[in-house]
C-alpha cells in the first residue's frame, strides 16, 4: 500500500517537471538506425515480388506467342455458289478456302471432296495465299470439285 | 538471397524465350506434277431430286491462253448418273483439275455415290476394292453465314445477268442464262476492267446443268457439256457399293481421319 503511494507520488513529481527530450546526438542516431532498417525490410518485400512478376511476365509471353493461330477466314460458300445446300454440307464447306476462279463458275450442283498431295506451289498456282517460306514444300489438300471437275475451294488437311 | 531471385527470374525469361523461338517447319518432299490423288473423301448434293433419272457423260475441257498466244487445253470426263429415288453416282477422271496436272503414275479415278435414301456418301477406290462410307448429315434450314451472305451479295452486286431463252441441247429443252461479271480497271491492279462471263443452260425437267461456258481472262476458259444423255433408269448396282469391297467408316464430313473399322459391303 505504501508502496503504491511512493509511486504515485514519484510519478506526479515527474509529470510536474514537464515534457523532456532525448539528447539531439541520441535522436540522430536513432533516425539513421531506422531509416537503414526500413530500407532492408523494403528490399526483402519487394525482392521475391519482383521476381514473381518476371516469372509471371515470361509465361505469359510464352502462352501468348503459343496461342492457337487465327485459323484462315471462313469459306466463302456464296462465292462458290452454294444456294441451297444443306446447312450441315454447308458448314462442311465452310471450312474450304474459295478459290478465286471459282466465283465465276456456274452454281454446284453435285460435288465430290477429294483428298490430294501437292506442292505448296500447285496451291499458289491456284490463288492460295501461301508464305514464301514453304515453297518447295508439299501438302495434303481436299479440293471441293463441282459437277465440271473443277475445283471450286480448298482446305489444308495437315 | 537477391541474386538467388535474380538468377530464378533470369532463367525463366530465357526459358521461355528459348522455347517460343523455335518454329514449327516440317518440310516434305515436294512430288512431280501438280497433285497426286490420294483418294476420294465423300460425295455431296446440293438437293434430291426424285423421279428424274438420267445418266450422262460429262466432258469438261478447260483453256488456258498463254501470253505468247499459245493454248493450254486439258480434259476431264465423269460418268454421271442420278435414279429415280435421288440417289446420285459420279466417276471421274482426275488426270487434270482446272490448270492442274495429276502426277504421272498416281492414280486418277474417283467415284462417289450419294444415296440420300440411305443417308449415307460413299467414296469408292476401285484400285484397292475399298470403300469409304460417310453418314449425310441431317439437313437443316439455314440462311447460310454472314460471311457467305456478304460475299453473295457482293458477287450478285457486281454481276449482270441475262435470259438468254430456251435452245435444245442433247434433246433436252434447256434455259439460258448470262452471267457477266466486271472487274473495274484498277482493282486487282488490272489496267483495264476485266470481264468475266458465264453462260449456263439448265433443264428444268431434269433438274441439271446441261452446259455451261465460263470465260476468265485470269485464269482460262471452260467449257462443261452432258453428252450422251439417257433417261432410262440406270443400274440400280450403280448406287450400291459392290459386294466384294470393304467399306470403312469415315467421320462425317471431318477432316477425314482415314481409321474405323473395316466391315464388308452388303
Amino acid at each position: 500500500m505504501n508502496e503504491n503511494r511512493e509511486l504515485l507520488e514519484g510519478l506526479q513529481a515527474l509529470a510536474a517537471l514537464g515534457p523532456r527530450e532525448a539528447p539531439l546526438r541520441v535522436e540522430e542516431r536513432l533516425k539513421v538506425e531506422f531509416r537503414k532498417r526500413t530500407r532492408r525490410r523494403n528490399l526483402m518485400t519487394w525482392l521475391p515480388t519482383s521476381s514473381i512478376a518476371a516469372a509471371a511476365a515470361a509465361v505469359a509471353l510464352f502462352l501468348w506467342t503459343h496461342r492457337e493461330k487465327p485459323k484462315p477466314a471462313p469459306a466463302v460458300v456464296a462465292a462458290v455458289s452454294m444456294s441451297g445446300v444443306p446447312a450441315a454440307e454447308e458448314d462442311t464447306i465452310a471450312s474450304f478456302y474459295p478459290l478465286p476462279e471459282a466465283e465465276a463458275l456456274p452454281a454446284l450442283e453435285n460435288a465430290m471432296v477429294v483428298r490430294v498431295q501437292l506442292p505448296v506451289s500447285s496451291l499458289q498456282l491456284m490463288g492460295v495465299p501461301v508464305g514464301e517460306e514453304r515453297a518447295g514444300t508439299s501438302v495434303q489438300a481436299d479440293l471441293l470439285l463441282g459437277q465440271d471437275g473443277l475445283a471450286r475451294a480448298v482446305r489444308l488437311v495437315q | 538471397m537477391v541474386r538467388g531471385w535474380l538468377f530464378v527470374s533470369a532463367a525463366a525469361v530465357m526459358a521461355a524465350t528459348t522455347v517460343f523461338a523455335q518454329g514449327p517447319g516440317r518440310r516434305m518432299g515436294a512430288g512431280p506434277g501438280d497433285f497426286a490423288l490420294l483418294h476420294a473423301e465423300f460425295g455431296m448434293s446440293n438437293k434430291v431430286v426424285t423421279g428424274a433419272p438420267y445418266s450422262a457423260q460429262a466432258v469438261t475441257q478447260f483453256t488456258q491462253t498463254l501470253p505468247n498466244g499459245d493454248h493450254i487445253q486439258r480434259t476431264t470426263t465423269a460418268s454421271v448418273a442420278r435414279d429415280s429415288s435421288g440417289r446420285t453416282r459420279m466417276d471421274r477422271s482426275l488426270s487434270t483439275v482446272g490448270a492442274l496436272s495429276a502426277a504421272a503414275g498416281a492414280r486418277s479415278r474417283a467415284i462417289v455415290i450419294h444415296d440420300p435414301v440411305a443417308g449415307m456418301s460413299y467414296a469408292l477406290d476401285p484400285s484397292s476394292k475399298t470403300a469409304r462410307s460417310m453418314p449425310i448429315p441431317a439437313a437443316r434450314t439455314s440462311s447460310g453465314s454472314p460471311t457467305a451472305n456478304a460475299r453473295s451479295a457482293r458477287f450478285r452486286a457486281s454481276a449482270k445477268t441475262e435470259d438468254l431463252g430456251t435452245q435444245v441441247i442433247q434433246g433436252l429443252t434447256v434455259q439460258g442464262t448470262r452471267v457477266t461479271r466486271v472487274i473495274p480497271a484498277g482493282r486487282e491492279g488490272n489496267e483495264k476492267d476485266i470481264d468475266i462471263v458465264t453462260e449456263t443452260w439448265y433443264s428444268p425437267d431434269l433438274q441439271v446443268v446441261v452446259m455451261s461456258k465460263t470465260s476468265d481472262p485470269r485464269f482460262g476458259d471452260s467449257v462443261y457439256q452432258l453428252n450422251s444423255v439417257s433417261r432410262a433408269e440406270p443400274d440400280p448396282s450403280l448406287f450400291t457399293v459392290p459386294s466384294d469391297y470393304s467399306v470403312t467408316e469415315g467421320h462425317p464430313m471431318g477432316r477425314g481421319r482415314r481409321g474405323g473399322a473395316a466391315v464388308p459391303a452388303q
